[in-house]
């Protein structure tokens, strides 16, 4: 019976995904283990080494595996209890290749939407706009075994949000592609955003979540490192790097004359404050040497970092 | 819409994205979705001239006994005796033309299901609403629909052709009755069987060729392993059971069972006692079996 999504389906106000004491065992091999968290809407990065545990949450979040404990909860419905409810409400782009090589862009994406629920006309139509929106308007009825590496990337992409999916599911969305290749997509996966489409972006490329995603869980070896927004993991440090042309000597004996604590490092100055009067008091010390000043910023600590030291300390 | 640049002579408009709140199908949809695209596939539809050249090949030369049978009962239709004219093909035997079935099986089944597996399609077919079974139901129906239609379309060619250069059209559709249940059901027989069959051997392997010759291969030895078992004197010597491992005749013992009542008195099987149930058994086994397979090439979701 053709169903007609609420506007306000059940658990739109809560979790957007809410996984429980999630273990998942192999013959040998524990590919996640107790693993607990709540992760609200939006953009979301799944951040792990290789063979971190990425994969086998798709495959739990999807119903096509089963967990050996706990619960997984999508948009507040159980997975194991209705896998079919979840897969209507969720679009999936896997990492590796996944497409018919010898039909058009517009028949597979069409095809899928079909494949999601959609009526065959509503699909055709929603197809060619969403192969407009990723930029395969004028190849789309090209078969895909000629397209570059990025517009079958942008196929996946566009056969995953078809059916203007909850949540889409993607798994290294950037892999194998160009620079330029990179920051397109991205900049889609940024835009579905605002669309309304929550993101699970599965990578372990730490600069592309950081360059999109609003919240971040981090797992390593199957169990959760960190999971909290971008903002909050980018822990400020407590330095200001300071770049004052080649006299950077200069502005280290003066800091340093002033009581501060004050380094050069790869071209730049390095510099501890705590507090605003240290701001001040460095203004002061540049204003009277007549240093000029090129830039002066926080130091942030990058996901790379927290991921290091988190999974260290774990 | 926006218009996001425009110029003397135009503008570019940004259609941007338009959400979807209207109805939205679940299993039932999705498998006739996969249906629907199986039979695009299997027909050449949305596909290059030369995807569409054999199955419509197939279905002009299966025709052909059809349009030759109908052309010569027009021509001897003035005969004045009805010995005289001449009949070529039954319904019965033109249900057997299973020769250009099993080319189309070999064809087809393994282009309708090894691309699935070897291009790495089916994790993203599961990840719609969309379980092992109904995978399996949408294939096999999308073949065994073709098959159908294959075997059907040049029966009806017939029927109404024949009803044609009969002396009375009424008399001809009245006085074959009997035709109009008995063509459908014995072709639904071998249809859904060969489209098992077909579209089980070509899950073994993701490889076309190679389930394509796995599909022939299996019909040769069997039917030539079977008539060595049968011999050549099956009339005399009360014929053999091995004639059930005849896979690719199989169904044409139900054909007979539909047509006649009974088991054909030529056929391999016509001596042994209840051969008839025999067949009828084999051939629901071998069914089982084919589905059997398939369920658990698709059964997907690990326990």
């Amino acid at each position: 019976m053709p169903l007609t999504r609420p506007p306000t389906a059940p658990g739109d106000a809560g979790p957007l995904l809410r996984l429980d004491g999630l273990t998942k065992r192999y013959p040998g091999v524990t590919a996640l283990d107790h693993l607990t968290v709540e992760v609200p809407r939006g953009r979301i990065g799944l951040v792990g080494a290789n063979g971190a545990g990425k994969t086998t949450i798709f495959r739990l979040l999807l119903g096509l595996a089963h967990p050996t404990e706990g619960d997984v909860e999508v948009c507040g419905i159980d997975v194991a209890r209705d896998p079919i409810a979840v897969r209507t409400r969720l679009g999936y782009m896997p990492e590796h290749d996944c497409l018919p090589l010898d039909q058009t862009a517009a028949d597979v994406v069409s095809t899928f939407g079909e494949l999601s629920g959609l009526p065959a006309r509503v699909a055709r139509q929603r197809a060619s706009d969403i192969l407009d929106l990723v930029g395969l308007d004028e190849a789309r009825f090209r078969p895909i075994g000629g397209f570059s590496t990025g517009m079958r990337q942008r196929t996946k992409l566009a056969q995953a949000i078809v059916a203007d999916p909850d949540l889409v599911l993607l798994d290294e969305p950037t892999a194998g592609l160009d620079p330029l290749g990179r920051e397109e997509m991205l900049g889609l996966v940024a835009r579905l955003g605002t669309f309304g489409i929550s993101v699970l972006m599965a990578t372990h490329l730490l600069d592309d979540v950081q360059q999109v995603c609003d919240h971040v869980v981090m797992i390593d070896g199957g169990r959760l490192v960190v999971s909290g927004t971008t903002e909050s993991l980018l822990e400020r440090t407590g330095i200001v790097t300071v770049d004052v042309g080649p006299q950077r000597e200069e502005l280290v004996a003066g800091l340093t004359a002033a009581g501060m604590i004050a380094t050069a490092v790869d071209g730049f100055v390095e510099v501890t404050v705590d507090g605003d009067h240290h701001l001040d008091q460095l203004r002061d010390v540049i204003a009277g040497l007549g240093l000029p000043l090129y830039r002066l910023s926080t130091r942030i600590r990058s996901l790379d970092e927290v991921f290091v030291r988190r999974a260290g300390a774990a | 819409m926006t218009a996001v640049e425009s110029g003397g002579a135009g503008a570019v408009y940004d259609r941007g994205y338009r959400p979807y709140d209207g109805p939205r199908g679940r299993r039932a949809a999705a498998t006739f979705a996969l249906y629907q695209a199986s039979m695009r596939r299997a027909l050449g539809i949305r596909r290059s001239w030369r995807q569409k050249v054999a199955p419509f090949l197939l279905l002009g030369i299966v025709t052909i006994p059809a349009i030759v049978n109908v052309g010569i009962g027009y021509i001897t239709r003035g005969e004045a005796l009805l010995a005289d004219r001449v009949e070529i093909i039954t319904y019965r035997e033109y249900v057997g033309v299973s020769a250009a079935l099993l080319l189309f099986v070999a064809l087809v089944a393994p282009d309708v299901i090894c691309p699935d597996r070897r291009q790495r399609i089916l994790p993203l077919m599961f990840s719609r609403p969309l379980t092992g079974v109904d995978y399996v139901l949408a294939k096999v129906g999308a073949i065994a629909t073709i098959l159908f239609a294959f075997s059907f379309l040049p029966q009806v060619v017939l029927f109404v052709g024949n009803m044609f250069v009969s002396d009375s059209a009424l008399d001809y559709f009245t006085g074959h009755l009997d035709v109009l249940w008995q063509v459908p059901v014995a072709v639904l027989f071998l249809a859904v069987y060969y489209a098992v069959i077909g579209v089980a051997i070509a899950s073994l392997t993701d490889r076309r060729i190679v389930a394509g010759a796995a599909v022939i291969g299996l019909f040769l030895v069997t039917s030539i392993a079977s008539g060595i078992l049968v011999g050549e004197d099956f009339e005399r010597n009360g014929g053999s059971l091995a004639a059930l491992l005849n896979v690719l005749a199989l169904p044409l013992y139900l054909r007979d069972l539909v047509f006649l009542g009974h088991v054909d008195f030529q056929s391999p099987l016509a001596g042994v006692d209840n051969g008839a149930l025999y067949a009828v058994v084999t051939y629901v086994v071998v069914l089982l079996a084919g589905i059997g397979l398939l369920l658990r090439r698709y059964r997907w979701v690990e326990r």
